[in-house]
């Protein structure tokens, strides 16, 4: 019966021990805390605020981008003789001459340093059975030379390893390219085309090629036997590989500058083949800005960001001042509406 | 019979989550599935770069392809299986329950030194769902204590306490409680809570009819079957009652100076005061000549006693009706002003008794005596005879007035349970009780009132009764079933006639348990349940326990409802066990109920805390949480999807193997654990003062469909915009000197805009957001840049290992699946180089940091407008409130003052 319980009621947490939990803010659930309410002031703000600093950083961007000038200039099907283009595999592999001439013209002045890529199309760089055929650490060092488990199908020749080995290596791009302005040549710097982390720590200055490019079947590019990896920066670029079936990669830089209207001829060494994926090849001039090559995309999406945030902006100003809601309606909650309209 | 096994029990969110997790494998099937086609017609067999061999197996077989493409596919989407969401539920609601419930100080109960305890941690949320309460009524709803509290003599009502239900009709109505002022030196201890200086210490004599007022205290002296033990002293005797009822009308005659003090088999003493004169005192002797007992049907119960100075009376006390029915003719106005304040006593939620007397004359009496004594000795029913013979004597009786017991509530209990019907919460009691006690608590708790339209079904009708008589158990059976059917039909019918229309009054259904026992049969079954769903309130009174069991099971399994029970006894255990939620009284007498109850509260009212507080938190952000977790491996799983597009579907991992591995456990894990331990949407006080607001959570409001598919849009948009955006931006050069990124840099700046969305999206969607949630959302993204920097600056020696499911996939097919659970704690140990100055590469550029604001700002955006218009133009009642009191700060000090005024911070 209760009555025990009831006579001590006068004396809580008496001489027993009492079980009262202690108070902390934790525990009451009542830590200090900030509680944002989405107000149509808030988000009119917000959407403003994200307009006022979008549309000018889009202007930045895209001013950056226009300032860029890109030649490009696709050869794959026009650097194939027209006999040849109805089976361009067999050409491709076979022994004719592939040298190809293109001329270019340049639209705008071209500020040097002119930066030359070639950009491929349809070539999964990014294939799984590619990405992986690699050995890092044979590039990377002598001692490791015999780290191929990576690389099949190309980790050796009659049980030799290959340096470098693996598919990407093998797969080498090696269609060259000679500029030349009003029969000058023009020089295409080679050096410093790839990212200098790669160079001095991910291709060793004491490793070289080996056995490469010996197997059955000829994958691309042939590498100087006597130049270390860390020096044969073409192989360094090919192999940083894409993120997407169509990329470009650097093919070096022409430090003077181009004028309007400068014819620029090109004599190309049309040598890889694309044409048994249907890859197609580009030939890429372009001078670069702060933010990089020309993309318009950043601009553009900054300032479409910024455009709809104001146009919302507006939109929910006038809203808010054509149809107000009232901030906290009692009317709104569901149990003071009119049965059945509730969510 | 009573007995059960003990269930264990999940919460239905979590039976829901079950569902959930089947679609995100289905979804991972699918996604599996569209690769594996994919890749069996997309792989070239002329892409010579690919170096495929007549000799592999690849160049053959594509459908082999897109097999092991398949696994392969399964391994790198697996991601978008929250594994580690269950050790997070876990977490959370553990600290939930030890941490929140445990300690809660608002359901401690200081009397009985007992705070709240939640004896499982797996049912907070489910306790923000409850529908259906099943109540024990005694020692639940009332504190078992009765206390005799008001009565009437002869027309004038004496008594001038406040019954709680009385203040809780004024409160709703807006008037002001003042705290009733006691008369000084009034009496006050077990049993007797009442207060009129008009009667007490011999004031009586001055009232207008003082000779009445002696025979109403002589008749609750004398009329009853009580014991006394102890000392005979007013101070120390205990009185031992078949009812507490009795005890207390007995302590009131003490305390009105007629002290029963012995009993002997043929005498009753009692030791008068101011009898005679003020103050005087004197032990008198009633020769009790015969008692007529109580019973069910009788529902009076009489003395037949004979004076010292051979006056002969019979006192009677008994129900109302019953009385009335038997008083001699006349006094017609006495007969009015009482049947008034008879009325006004029940509605006040007071248990009320009426007593008359009848003065005998030896002749009359000697005649009825040898009846009596005939029928007592009687072999073949003696109980109806005696019955029989009672009528006879117990007629003609003068009334001497009323007397008011008050079946104290538990404190607080129905406000309690007006808080909680106005959540939305149907509340039934459950009890071992007789009809009459039954409605009066559920007038005195506000479950029933005058406006209700009642559907009693009673085995107490004459058609039963009748057929009780005849003794024929089938026949019995037989009627009963038939009457139960007919009444069920009748009450659903003309509940349904109410239903249909707009304003119709609110229904209650009182049911007892022989009829029960049929209306529980299959056939019957479903009017039952549809007629009980319809009613507001439900009373099933002369329970067994077992169909306490079966009641709740009917809505339970019947209704597909989430339904609670709560008591305190032995005789609830099966209930509480039957129940979605059984929660315990803890305190009192007896562990039983708390042992098999998931939760222990010392009293009743802190229901509202545990459930309008505590459960309706826990419930919104366990759906919070689980939300979260789906939209972010969702999100994640969708960019690596979205490349597997770009790759020639060949199962190329976008993001390096440590990246995915940690963006579970690492980089996203903290702020959602802080998001379901603090996330609150409205305060304490507010949940409490709008019980509405609980509602959305019997709705299931957070955890429809609906708000998975808006989830599930959102990580479509969101994993398309960080995917997009970066990988389109980034195809030409990205910095002066017109270098270019690989797929690592892409990835890896892919993978820092998708942490800092999704972290970010974390205070986007808080309502409460506190320093733990800046510390956790910064802290993770720190922690993801603080790796880069580390993983990105390190060579080893150790070459990449291959991951060997392509290479051998038949033994490996079987671990694949374990692979599967384990995937997110999985730690590979090849390191790989691929990464290898990554971080710095991208940090060198401005490239870098314009996409950095752009993309996670666009990927926000979208949710940041999806809500901005879902509020403005269609708030969750939640908003609204919020809202209304956005002006407020934490009123949760003034709270603490309303429940325990001993609460101080400081504390």
């Amino acid at each position: 019966m209760p009555s025990n319980t009831a006579s001590s009621s006068s004396a809580p947490a008496g001489s027993s021990k009492s079980k009262r939990p202690k108070y902390s803010k934790f525990t009451q659930q009542e830590l200090p805390a900030c509680k944002p309410i989405l107000t149509p002031g808030w988000v009119i703000l917000t959407f403003l605020v994200i307009s006022v600093i979008f549309i000018p950083l889009g202007v930045v961007s895209l001013f950056a981008s226009q300032d860029v000038v890109e030649i490009v200039d696709r050869y794959d099907n026009d650097c194939v003789p027209t006999p040849a283009r109805t089976n361009k595999v067999a050409y491709i592999q076979g022994g004719s001459d592939k040298s190809c001439n293109r001329t270019l013209v340049v639209p705008k002045k071209m500020k040097q340093p002119i930066y030359v890529y070639y950009q491929l199309e349809n070539f999964y760089q990014n294939h799984r059975r590619y990405v992986k055929s690699r050995s890092d650490s044979q590039l990377r060092s002598v001692k490791d030379e015999n780290q191929i488990d990576a690389c099949k199908p190309e980790d050796d020749v009659n049980g030799r390893p290959i340096v470098p080995c693996g598919l990407i290596a093998w797969s080498l791009f090696n269609d060259t390219y000679a500029l030349s302005k009003n029969n000058q040549p023009l020089t295409v710097n080679k050096r410093g085309i790839a990212w200098k982390s790669d160079r001095e720590h991910k291709f060793g200055k004491n490793v070289f090629p080996k056995n490469f490019q010996e197997g059955n079947i000829t994958g691309g590019g042939r590498l100087d036997a006597n130049k270390s990896l860390s020096e044969q920066e073409d192989l360094i670029v090919w192999m940083r590989t894409a993120a997407l079936p169509t990329f470009r990669k650097l093919y070096g830089k022409i430090e003077s500058d181009l004028e309007k209207g400068d014819t620029i001829h090109v004599t190309l060494l049309n040598n890889y083949n694309t044409y048994s994926f249907d890859g197609k090849k580009k030939l890429v001039l372009s001078t670069t800005s702060w933010l990089g090559g020309k993309n318009d995309f950043l601009g553009i999406a900054y300032l479409t960001v910024g455009g709809i945030c104001f146009f919302l902006a507006l939109v929910f100003t006038i809203m808010y001042l054509v149809k107000p809601r009232r901030l906290g309606d009692p009317t709104y909650l569901s149990w003071n509406r009119v049965p059945g309209g509730g969510r | 019979m009573n007995a059960m096994n003990a269930p264990s029990k999940r919460s239905t969110l979590e039976k829901k989550l079950d569902k959930l997790i089947i679609t995100i494998f289905c979804v991972l099937l699918t996604m599996c599935l569209i690769g594996a086609i994919g890749c069996s017609i997309v792989t070239d067999r002329e892409d010579l770069y690919l170096g495929l061999q007549k000799s592999d197996w690849e160049y053959h077989n594509r459908l082999a392809i897109g097999f092991f493409t398949f696994f392969t596919l399964i391994t790198l989407f697996s991601s978008i299986i929250p594994i580690s969401l269950y050790v997070s539920i876990e977490m959370i609601k553990f600290i939930q329950s030890t941490q929140f419930i445990n300690r809660d100080l608002n359901m401690y109960h200081a009397e009985t030194n007992t705070p709240a305890s939640a004896r499982t941690s797996n049912l907070n949320e489910e306790l923000g769902q409850v529908e259906y309460i099943f109540s024990d009524k005694t020692g639940t709803l009332t504190r078992n204590l009765m206390e005799f509290f008001k009565c009437s003599i002869g027309g004038i009502s004496y008594g001038c306490g406040v019954t709680e239900i009385e203040r809780g009709i004024a409160q709703r109505n807006g008037l002001k409680v003042h705290e009733e002022e006691r008369s000084t030196g009034a009496i006050r201890e077990k049993g007797f809570n009442f207060d009129d200086p008009r009667l007490m210490r011999g004031a009586w004599r001055n009232e207008p009819n003082p000779d009445l007022c002696k025979e109403l205290f002589r008749c609750l002296a004398i009329c009853h079957t009580v014991l006394p033990e102890g000392d005979e002293s007013p101070e120390k005797i205990v009185y031992q009652a078949a009812s507490p009822d009795e005890a207390a009308l007995v302590t009131a005659a003490k305390n009105f100076g007629f002290f029963f003090y012995r009993r002997t088999p043929t005498m009753v003493y009692v030791r008068e005061s101011h009898v005679e004169k003020m103050g005087k005192v004197q032990d008198v002797a009633y020769e009790i000549l015969n008692v007529l007992e109580f019973n069910s049907t009788r529902k009076r119960q009489s003395v037949v006693c004979r004076y010292p100075d051979g006056r002969l009376v019979l006192y009677c006390k008994g129900a109302d009706n019953v009385i009335f029915e038997r008083l001699a003719d006349g006094m017609d106005d006495v007969r009015k002003v009482t049947r008034e304040y008879l009325e006004h006593f029940g509605s006040s939620g007071l248990r009320t008794l009426c007593l008359a007397y009848r003065d005998l004359d030896p002749e009359t009496y000697n005649s009825w005596n040898e009846k009596f004594i005939q029928a007592k000795s009687a072999l073949r029913d003696r109980e109806k005879k005696l019955d029989e013979v009672a009528e006879l004597i117990e007629k003609d009786l003068t009334l001497i007035g009323s007397t008011a017991i008050e079946d104290k509530l538990q404190e607080g209990v129905p406000n309690c349970i007006e808080t909680l019907s106005r959540a939305g919460i149907k509340i039934w009691v459950l009890t071992g009780d007789k009809m009459e006690t039954a409605i009066n608590i559920a007038y005195a708790c506000n479950l029933i009132n005058n406006d209700m339209k009642q559907f009693i079904i009673s085995s107490e009708t004459d058609t039963i009764r009748e057929a009780e008589e005849r003794g024929d158990q089938v026949e019995i059976a037989r009627v009963i079933k038939e009457e139960v059917k007919k009444e069920l039909r009748k009450s659903l019918e003309e509940a349904q006639l109410y239903m249909h229309t707009v304003a119709g009054p609110k229904l209650a259904l009182v049911i007892d348990g022989k009829c029960l026992m049929y209306a529980l049969d299959p056939s019957l079954r479903v009017t039952l349940l549809s007629l009980s769903l319809n009613c507001t309130s439900v009373l099933c009174c002369r329970v067994s326990p077992l169909q306490k069991a079966q009641v709740t099971s009917l809505v339970r399994k019947g209704a597909k409802k989430i339904t609670l029970s709560i008591g305190d006894g032995a005789n609830d255990v099966s209930m509480i066990q039957a129940a979605h939620v059984g929660i315990g009284i803890s305190g009192m007498e007896g562990m039983q109920a708390v042992m098999a109850s998931d939760f222990a509260i010392a009293q009743f009212r802190f229901l509202t805390d545990l459930l309008l507080v505590h459960g309706r938190w826990s419930y919104l952000r366990i759906c919070k949480v689980v939300m979260y977790f789906f939209y972010k491996n969702l999100t994640f799983t969708l960019t690596q999807f979205w490349f597997t597009f770009r790759t020639g579907f060949s199962g190329q991992r976008f993001y390096d193997d440590w990246f995915q591995s940690l963006y579970n456990v690492f980089f996203t894990a903290l702020p959602v654990i802080v998001l379901g331990l603090f996330e609150k949407d409205v305060s304490a006080s507010l949940s409490k003062r709008y019980p509405e607001l609980y509602r959305e959570g019997i709705r299931n409001s957070f955890f429809k469909w609906r708000v998975v598919a808006v989830w599930a849009t959102s990580a479509v948009y969101q994993s398309l915009v960080c995917y997009l955006f970066v990988t389109t931006s980034s195809f030409g050069a990205i910095n002066s000197s017109g270098k270019i990124f690989g797929l690592w840099d892409v990835s890896t700046l892919v993978f820092t805009c998708l942490v800092i969305a999704v972290n970010v999206r974390i205070l986007l969607m808080s309502n409460s957001i506190t320093r733990w949630h800046y510390i956790t959302v910064g802290g993770s993204i720190l922690a993801w840049l603080v790796f880069a920097f580390v993983y990105c600056g390190i060579t080893t020696s150790r070459d990449r290992n291959v991951t060997p499911v392509y290479y051998f996939p038949l033994s490996i097919s079987f671990v694949v699946l374990c692979f599967l659970f384990v995937y997110n704690l999985q730690i590979s140990f090849s390191l790989q180089e691929n990464v290898y100055f990554v971080i710095f590469v991208l940090m060198s550029t401005f490239y870098f940091y314009f996409t950095l604001l752009l993309v996670p700002a666009v990927s926000l955006l979208g949710d940041f407008i999806y809500q901005g218009v879902e509020r403005w133009f269609y708030p969750y009642d939640y908003q609204i409130v919020q809202e209304i009191h956005r002006h407020e700060s934490d009123a949760s000090k003034a709270d603490h003052l309303e429940i325990e005024n001993e609460l101080t911070p400081q504390e």
